[in-house]
Formats: structure tokens, sequence, C-alpha cells
């Protein structure tokens, strides 16, 4: 953890502040998130290492989805997703966000989050241990470090295909694009 | 440039305005407005002068005077200035309505009877401009039918009182002195005893007071206030009930001067500190209940109540401090109610409603109306840089200085209540999000937003520069006998502290200007449309996103038990008493002739004993 | 001249350090009581660095305005309070020009608040300024007392007769303000058992909502600036103020370490719950403070 270096500091204040104030946002999407509540606590502490929870995602820079995604959480997920501010980071943490996981045939669960969402680490498990989301954690800064972990750039360049996989998932979407996904500028103000 | 000449254009050109009004409405329009400008700027040439005419002897021996000094002359520009600018919103908001001509005929009325009652100089003149002023205020209240006419019936009623209480007490000292010249008995007045200036004080104070709206007198304010048509509602708690403002500051430091004033009673239970406990009272107790009316206007009109609290706890304090902030505060009160009634009036007018739990996210379909409402609602908390906050700090400082904290904890409590129904009326009208339903209203007209903007440039800038109505205020101070304050153009410097509103303004400038900077440091933002907030997850419904019913309903539950309107429920069985005592008297007349022969013999019979033991004729 | 402009630009830098040095000793204190280690000192720094760069969204130019006005509230109060020995604006008004530019620090986040169009900023609000007339009340039953007992509205003028008379807390007319005081500060701070404006768990951080980005990192210094205003006063008015800022700065660390020991163990009141407490024993002890200090007074 290089967080008392102060030359890498004034090198790079984005980077490093964004490494080491990963703020959760405190979604709690499936049945991993048992996992979380011994991290946040005492046992093992994640404030220790900047990471918090808080209430809504536009305060959060972090999105743990931890677990498997039905339909319904689908939209949820999404919705909260693009209400985050940029740069933002996502973390698959099991087995199901991957490729099903235990859910493989279900007519209900969606197979591969990377098809909507674009996610930047994946920890596989059923369900990891605690640990586990440290592990999420300095991996995610090793990405931030090298400049890899650019979910979010590749959400906006390629948001034409995200969003057809999402009306393709869901059917007709009520919140209008977040990017212009045709040449006239439909959707908010970029 | 005399005083019968303003009068005489007043009164005048009311009828004038209504004959015109048959024939073509523009010109009525058109005359309408250039009267009430008129006599703006023929008020405004007198400033500085002061005359005293009699213009009518020979009514029952006594003469009729006008009079001009300093105080009358700040009552009439205050008076003027808000007529104009209701009569000018009244343009596009009367229209579509039946019987306008009688509008404008009443409006033109009620400015010119107040104009009168400023500018008379003995008590008859001043009783009959009264009357007049009651009556077209009665006419104009009920104007809008339906609860209209019920509120219009329990004002006029209790300004009956207030009425003859007022002749009970003119009728007295013409008795006793032999004159109803105001001068006149200013000067005999030290003659009488005191407690004969208690009788004097009780029966003009009871009077002034229901104008005024004083707490035990004042449940005709609510109704009557929220029923009259918006422009109106302005003129009503803007100067209509400053009359009794005038009142008290003409019965309190001129007619019976301040050294008798103070020397009545002892400790606690003299006059002075009578008036200024309900006062208080009338500042604390209103504005909690003006936190949980759920009608704009019925809003506004609790907080006209709470804030004539402030008026009459600076007047009767009696320092000169506390003289200025109270008529200063008169000045503020008059120009921000009447910019939040104008604001609240063009909401309605646009969304046919003011019920503050349907309407919302008006902010940027009106934006006129929305700044001057916030620059309103400023001025009534008492924001720095607003004028609001230069009347409340004089009246804070003195009753703080002066030893009674007590008064100073009323009136400072009353300023965070205050903050709490202004952010209400804010938040359900302007702020959140905008219903289905009033998408497509269009903006206000822009005689509807011309004396909204007129009004708070003037808070602005009387706020900055506070000494332009000071220098005004401290002249009306001297005039009554009180040292002078050091005016300067920003403020006031005394030795117990000064106010220097440049340098609290500038103050505030560059940190706003500093914020402003470390906001710009920031990453850009994106701006979103409202229905892209926070919603757990899922896209915000239309229409059931707005949190505005029972917007402080923690402190309606807890209050409630102790916040029933045992007065009005007074005054109420007091009207039914009467009513069943009547009933039971009409029982006589039966309509019977046998009963009516009966009566007649006993009565004579009665007589007739009478005068056979006790020999009286 | 040169001497009042240095400390106009030092007083809310200082401020500034000093209430961000709180945020960071919060989180740290707390970690320690519940038994874990805490994030570093200065995470709050980091914290708005991060913030700085991230793009956040807005809803207006009110929603912008509104944060604009109450942060510019909370650096004017700075300046008419003294910091030890630096008071820069401290003649024009005192006490009252506080207690009236205090209030533009909520206004301006309730109006912001306001444009967010979300219910819960707006009960988030509603509960703040409930709270705020909850606490007010004692408040300025104690704040009376004080400008009563000293005669003045000033406080430099307070914190140079605390310097002869001893420490307001202890003296005899005031400590019953004081003791009062002290029950409504973690009102006044925001503090558990009376965070009910920014829960959290039940309206999502309350006005805080769609605070994101940069508005976010304004937030959260004007909240530095809150805590450091609401303890100065407290220090200036009963503590004795001091005579240079190190002293004054020792004491409200002690102070602000009582304030989060409370914190930790408290849970949260329900809004009407915090204004009965608040409106029943602060109140009765800072009224019959008032009528003592009347009584002594003639």
């Amino acid at each position: 953890m290089d967080r008392n270096q102060i030359t890498k500091w004034l090198k790079a204040p984005a980077k490093m502040a964004n490494k080491y104030s990963l703020h959760a946002i405190y979604f709690c999407t499936g049945c991993g998130i048992i996992e979380v509540p011994p991290v946040i606590t005492a046992r093992w502490d994640a404030e220790r290492f900047g990471v918090i929870p808080v209430a809504t995602p536009r305060q959060a820079n972090l999105f743990l989805i931890t677990g498997y995604v039905s339909i319904k959480t689908l939209r949820a997920i999404i919705r909260t997703y693009e209400q985050m501010p940029e740069p933002k980071y996502t973390v698959g943490f099991g087995s199901c966000p991957i490729n099903g996981g235990m859910y493989w045939d279900s007519y209900n669960t969606i197979k591969h989050l990377d098809k909507y969402i674009p996610i930047d680490g994946w920890i596989a498990g059923c369900m990891p241990r605690p640990e586990a989301i440290f592990i999420a954690v300095t991996h995610l800064w090793t990405l931030i470090d090298k400049e890899m972990a650019n979910g979010y750039i590749r959400y906006r360049e390629n948001y034409k295909s995200y969003r057809r996989n999402q009306e393709l998932a869901l059917g007709k979407l009520e919140w209008p694009p977040l990017y212009p996904v045709s040449d006239e500028s439909r959707g908010n103000k970029q | 440039m005399s005083l019968e000449i303003l009068l005489i254009i007043a009164f005048g050109g009311a009828p004038l305005t209504y004959l015109f009004g048959k024939t073509s409405e523009k010109i009525r329009d058109f005359l309408a407005v250039v009267i009430s400008l008129s006599l703006v700027a023929f008020v405004a040439c007198l400033y500085g002068k002061s005359m005293e005419k009699t213009f009518y002897l020979g009514f029952f021996g006594l003469g009729l005077v006008l009079r001009l000094n300093v105080l009358s002359w700040f009552f009439a520009i205050t008076i003027s200035v808000v007529g104009t600018l209701s009569i000018i919103f009244s343009l596009s908001y009367i229209k579509g309505r039946e019987k306008t001509d009688f509008y404008f005929l009443m409006m033109l009325l009620v400015n010119a009877a107040m104009l009168g009652i400023v500018l008379a100089g003995d008590l008859v003149s001043f009783y009959i401009f009264w009357e007049i002023m009651s009556w077209s205020a009665f006419l104009l209240i009920s104007y809008n039918k339906g609860p209209a006419l019920a509120a219009g019936m329990k004002y006029i009623v209790m300004s009956i009182i207030g009425s003859v209480c007022f002749l009970v007490g003119m009728l007295s000292l013409y008795v006793s002195f032999d004159t109803l010249n105001i001068s006149q008995i200013a000067s005999v007045i030290g003659s009488a005893s005191s407690g004969y200036i208690l009788f004097i004080l009780t029966a003009f104070g009871i009077a002034f007071g229901i104008k005024n709206a004083v707490l035990p007198f004042h449940t005709w304010l609510p109704d009557a206030h929220s029923e009259a048509p918006a422009p109106f509602s302005a003129v009503l708690s803007g100067t209509l009930i400053k009359m009794g403002t005038y009142g008290f500051l003409l019965l309190l430091y001129v007619i019976v001067g301040l050294k008798l004033f103070l020397g009545l009673g002892r400790g606690l239970l003299s006059f002075h500190s009578i008036l200024c406990f309900l006062g208080a009272v009338t500042i604390l107790i209103p504005t909690f209940i003006a936190m949980l009316q759920t009608d704009a206007k019925r809003l506004l009109a609790w907080s006209t109540v709470g804030q004539a609290g402030y008026i009459i706890l600076g007047i009767a304090f009696g320092t000169n401090l506390a003289l200025a902030g109270g008529i200063f505060h008169f000045f503020n009160h008059a120009m921000f109610k009447a910019l939040l009634f104008f604001a609240v009036g063009a909401v309605e007018f646009r969304t046919q409603t003011r019920d503050l739990d349907s309407l919302g996210g008006l902010a940027k379909k009106m934006p006129v109306v929305f700044i001057g409402t916030l620059v309103g609602i400023c001025a009534l908390i008492g924001v720095p840089l607003t004028s609001g906050f230069v009347s409340k700090w004089l009246i804070y400082k003195t009753l703080i200085l002066e030893g009674s904290p007590f008064l100073a904890f009323f009136a400072l409590a009353g300023t965070w209540g205050t903050i709490l129904y202004s952010y209400k009326l804010i938040h359900n009208v302007f702020l959140g999000q905008l219903p289905e339903k009033y998408k497509d209203i269009q903006k206000s007209p822009f005689t509807m937003q011309l004396p909204m903007i007129v009004l708070s440039l003037a808070i602005l800038v009387f706020g900055i520069l506070p000494g332009i109505p000071l220098k005004v205020i401290n002249a009306i101070g001297t005039s009554f006998g009180f040292e002078s304050l050091n005016i300067t153009l920003w403020g006031i410097t005394s030795e117990t502290g000064t106010l220097n509103t440049i340098n609290i303004f500038s103050a505030v400038l560059v940190a706003a200007v500093l914020s402003w900077l470390l906001f710009r440091l920031g990453a850009k933002s994106v701006s979103v449309s409202q229905e892209d907030s926070y919603a757990a997850g899922a896209y915000t419904p239309t229409d059931k996103y707005h949190y505005t019913a029972e917007f402080y309903n923690p402190l309606y539950r807890m209050t409630k038990p102790f916040l029933r309107d045992v007065i009005d429920g007074f005054y109420y069985w007091i009207a039914s008493s009467v009513r069943s005592l009547a009933g039971s008297v009409r029982r006589i007349y039966s309509g019977d002739v046998g009963y009516y022969v009966m009566y007649i013999i006993l009565f004579l019979t009665v007589l007739i004993f009478v005068q056979m033991r006790w020999k009286i004729w | 001249m040169v001497v009042k402009i240095t400390q106009i630009i030092l007083s809310p830098i200082l401020a500034l350090v000093v209430g961000v040095f709180f945020l960071g000793l919060a989180r740290k204190i707390m970690a320690r009581i519940h038994w874990r280690y805490g994030p570093p000192l200065i995470q709050p720094v980091i914290d708005m660095i991060r913030l700085f760069y991230q793009k956040s969204v807005s809803h207006g130019s009110m929603f912008d305005l509104g944060l604009i006005l109450s942060l510019a509230g909370s650096i004017v109060v700075v300046l008419f309070l003294p910091f030890g020995g630096i008071a820069p604006l401290s003649g024009s008004g005192g006490l009252l020009v506080i207690l009236y530019i205090m209030l533009l620090a909520p206004l301006g986040m309730a109006l912001s608040g306001g444009q967010g169009a979300n219910p819960n900023i707006s009960i988030g609000i509603s509960r703040k300024l409930i709270l705020g007339l909850g606490y007010e009340v004692p408040l300025l039953l104690v704040l009376l007392a004080v400008m009563t007992r000293y005669k003045t509205i000033s406080i430099m003028e307070v914190v140079i007769a605390q310097q002869s008379t001893g420490w307001s807390f202890i003296s005899f007319p005031l400590f019953l303000s004081g003791l009062s005081y002290f029950l409504i500060l973690p009102a006044i701070l925001g503090l558990r058992p009376f965070d009910v404006s920014s829960a959290p768990q039940e309206i999502s951080s309350g006005p805080m909502a769609e605070y994101g980005g940069k508005y976010l990192a304004l937030a959260t210094i004007e909240h530095a600036f809150v805590l450091f205003i609401s303890i100065a006063l407290f220090v200036n008015l009963f503590l004795g103020g001091a005579a240079n800022p190190a002293i004054f700065f020792v004491k409200m660390l002690v102070v602000f370490v009582l304030g989060l020991c409370i914190n930790a163990v408290f849970p949260r009141f329900r809004i009407e719950q915090a204004v009965k407490y608040l409106w029943k024993w602060p109140t009765l002890l800072a009224f019959l403070g008032l009528i003592i200090t009347l009584a002594v007074r003639s």
C-alpha cells in the first residue's frame, strides 16, 4: 500500500485519491451481501483502506455485485450504475455474475453480467470469504495504477451495444439513454 | 401643493375610474394606474414639508384638520407605493372576472381612505376615513363569493367593535377636553389623571389592536387575508393592518406621550409591559400555527399576524432603537409581504390553486416569481443583506441591551419559526418535482412580474444601504422627542456596538466568490432532469415522488394538543350566546294581538302600582 | 491594517484545517472505540481530493448556488468568531450577527436540496429544520443568559471578562446555562443521538442524497466549518476562550472528544423524541439559568 508516498501523490493525485477512497454503494444485490457486513465492521476492518459504504449511488465510486442477478435486479443495477458519477469501478463478486454460477440454466437470472454493465474485476467463489473483498480491492488498486480499470470508458464508448443488450433482456426501458445512441442527440446532455 | 388636492385626486379618481370603466376597459386600466402613480409622485414631492390646515369648519363647531409631518409622510409614501403596485398587478389578475369596475373602484377607495387616515389632523376626520377604509375593505374581501362572504362578515364585525371603542374614546376625549384636534389634545392631556389615561389607552388600544391583529383580536385575519383576491391581500397585509400601527404611534407617542405612557402602572402590571407581552406572544404563537398550514395564503396571513407582533413589540418598548426598529419593520413588512402575496397570486393565476400539498417544482416554469419569492423569504427571515435584517437587528439589540431577555427570546425564537414556514412555502410551491398537470403552464404576464421585480430590488437596495430609510425614521424619532441616532449610509454607529452592513455585505460577497472558485475547482457537472433522481434503483415515478403533504408532520403531532384555537372558539361562543339570547327575546313578539294587549295591561298595572306606592311622578 | 488582513485570510484557513482534522479524528476515535483500526487521520482529505475529480450531476442553478451560499455563510461566521487571539471582525455586532449568519448555512443547503426533486432530501431538510427549532429554544435562553450576565453582545468582551472572573462554565449564575449548552451540543453538531437529519439508513443521507463529486466535497467542507463554529462558540462563551490558538485548540479537542464518546454509544432518536428531549430538560435548565442570572443582576 503506497498511501504514504508523498511523491506519488504529487505526481498523480487523481489516481492515488481514487485508489484510497473507494466508497461502495450499499446495495445488497444478491446472496453474497452476507459477506460484506463482517468486512465493514470490527472483524475485518475495511475502513483502514478507505472503503466505507455510502447510501446513494451519487456519492459512490465502487459497485460490488455480490451474488446472482435476476432480471428485476438487473434493472436496479443498471439504473444504479448509471447514476454513479465517473470514474466508477465495478467488481463482480461470486460465480453467478461471471457465468451464471449455480443458476446456469435458470430462466430468471442473467448469465453474463458483462454484457449489460462493464465489470472491472471478477472474484470467483460461491461465496468467496470476506478476505476476498480485500483481494478485490487491492487488485483494483493495481488496475487503477496501470490505468486498466476503465470500465466506465468502455461503457461510454460502446453504449449502443450495451443498451441494445439491456433492451433485449428487459424489454422497453423507461429511462432515456445515458449517452446519445444515434446521430440525433437524444437523452441527457453530455 | 396642498393636502386637499391630494385627497381630492385620490377620492375623486375612484368614481371617475368606475364611470370610465363602464365605457372602455383600457381607459379604466390606464386611468387607475395614472391616478395611483400621480399620488406617489405627489407624496414624494411633499417630502420634508410639514403643514397643518383646517379645511372645514363647522362640523358641530369643530374644525376638520389635515396635517402632514414626517410620520404621516412615511406612512403615506408606503401606502401609495404598495397601492400602485397592487393596481398594476391587478391589471392582469382581475381580467376576465365579473364586476371589475367595482373592484378598481374599491381598490382606489381603500388607498384614498388610508391616505386620508395618515393625513388626518383631528379625530373626527380620522374616524371618517377609518370607517371608509373598513367598509371598502369589507366589500373587497367579499369579492370572491363563497367562503369569502363569511370571512368578510367576521372582519367587519370585529372592525365595527373596534370602531365603537374608538368612538367611545373619542367622545370621552371631547367631553373632557372640548376639542378633538390631535395636537391640542397632546398639549392638554398631561393634566388628566392616570386612571383616565388608562381608560383612553384601553379604548383606543382595543380599536387599533383589532385592526393590527394583536393576539386576542387576531382571529379575523387568517380568513380575511386568504379569501381576498391576491392583490388586495397584499394591500391588506401590507398597509391596512399598519393603520393600526399608525394609530398606536399616534396614541402612544403623539397624544399621550412617552413619559406618561411609561409612568402608568407599576412593574409587571403596567400597560407598557402588558402591551409588550401581547406583542411578544403575537410573535410566537401565530408563527407556530403558520408552520402547519396547507393553504399558501393562509400561511402568509398567519405570518402577517406574527410580523405585526414584532412591530407592536418595537413600538411599545419605548427606546429610540426599538421605535426605529418597529417603524422600519413596518416598512419592510409592507414590501416583502406584498411581494409574497403577489407571488402566490401569480401562481394561483396560472395554476388555479393555492393548496400547498399539490403544487411543486414551479421554479423553472416561473423563474421571476421564484426569485421574487426567494428574495421575499430572505427578507422575511432577516437574512443579512436584505432590509429585514436591519429592522430585526435593531429590535433585538435594544431588547437585549435594555435587559428584557424574555422578550428577546420570543423575538429570536420567532425567527427560527419564520425560517420553517418560509421554507415550507418556497419548497412546496417552487422546489421539488413538477406535477404532470402543470407541465405546460406559461410564465406570468409582465404586469404581474413588474411589481415583484420592483419590490425585490427595493428590498435588496434598502438592505445594503439602510441609511436611506433610516434617515427618515430617525427624523420621526426625533419628532417624538428621542435623541437622534447616528445614521450613516451603511448603518448605525453607537457606543453599544455598530451595525455596519458594508462589512457584512463585503464579507459575504468575498466568501461567496471564494466558495464559487472552490466550486469551479472540481470537475464539471452534468445537468440532469428531475426524473433522474435517486429512487433506489427504480426510475422515479412521476407525480408520486414529491414530499409535500404533512411537511412538518412530526411537529404537528407533537404540538396538536396545545394548538386548539381557543380564542376563535371564545368569539364564536359569544356570538352564539348573543344569538340565543336574541332568539329568546324574539319570542316576545308572538304575533298574537291578545298577547300584546296583555303586555300593555300588565305594564300599565305595574306603572300604577309604582306610582301609588312610591309616588315618583 | 496588515495584521487585520492576515487575520482575515488566516482565520477561515485555520478553521478549515481544524474542522477537517476533527472529521478525521472522529472516524479514527469511533473506530478505536469499536475495537478496530480505522482510517488514517487525513482520510477526509483523500476523500475530498477524490470527490473533486469526480464528475457529478446538477439539478439546476439553484442546486449549485444554494450550496455556495451555505458555504459562504459558514466562512463569514468564522470571521466573526475569535479563535484564540485571532478575531478579525469581532467588532461589528458580535453575537447577534453570528446568530443570523449561522442560519444561512441550513437555509442554503435547504434551497439547494429542494431542487433535487427527491423526497429523501425533502424529508431530511424538514427534519433538519425541526431539529433546529428544537435546539434553538434552549440555545437562545443560554445565549441570552450569557449576554445578560456580561451585559454585552460582543464575544470578544465575553472572553476578556472571563479572563478575570474565571470560566463561565463553573461560575455561579451561568453553570446551569453551561450544563444546558453541553446537553444540546450534540444536536448542534449533528452527532448521535441527534443525527436524524442525515440518517444514511433511513432517508439515504437526507439532504446529501443527490450530492456527488464536488457537491459532496463542498458539503463535507461545510460540515467541517459547522463543527468548528459550534465548538468554538461553546469554548469562547463558557470555557474562557484562550489567549493563543494552541490552548484554544486543546479546549476544543477535549469538548469534541467528549461529544464523540456520546456519539459512539447512543442510537439515533426519532425526530419527535429528539425535540421532546430538547424542549424538556435543557430548556428547563436554561430557563432556570436565565432567571437566576436576572435575579443576581439586580
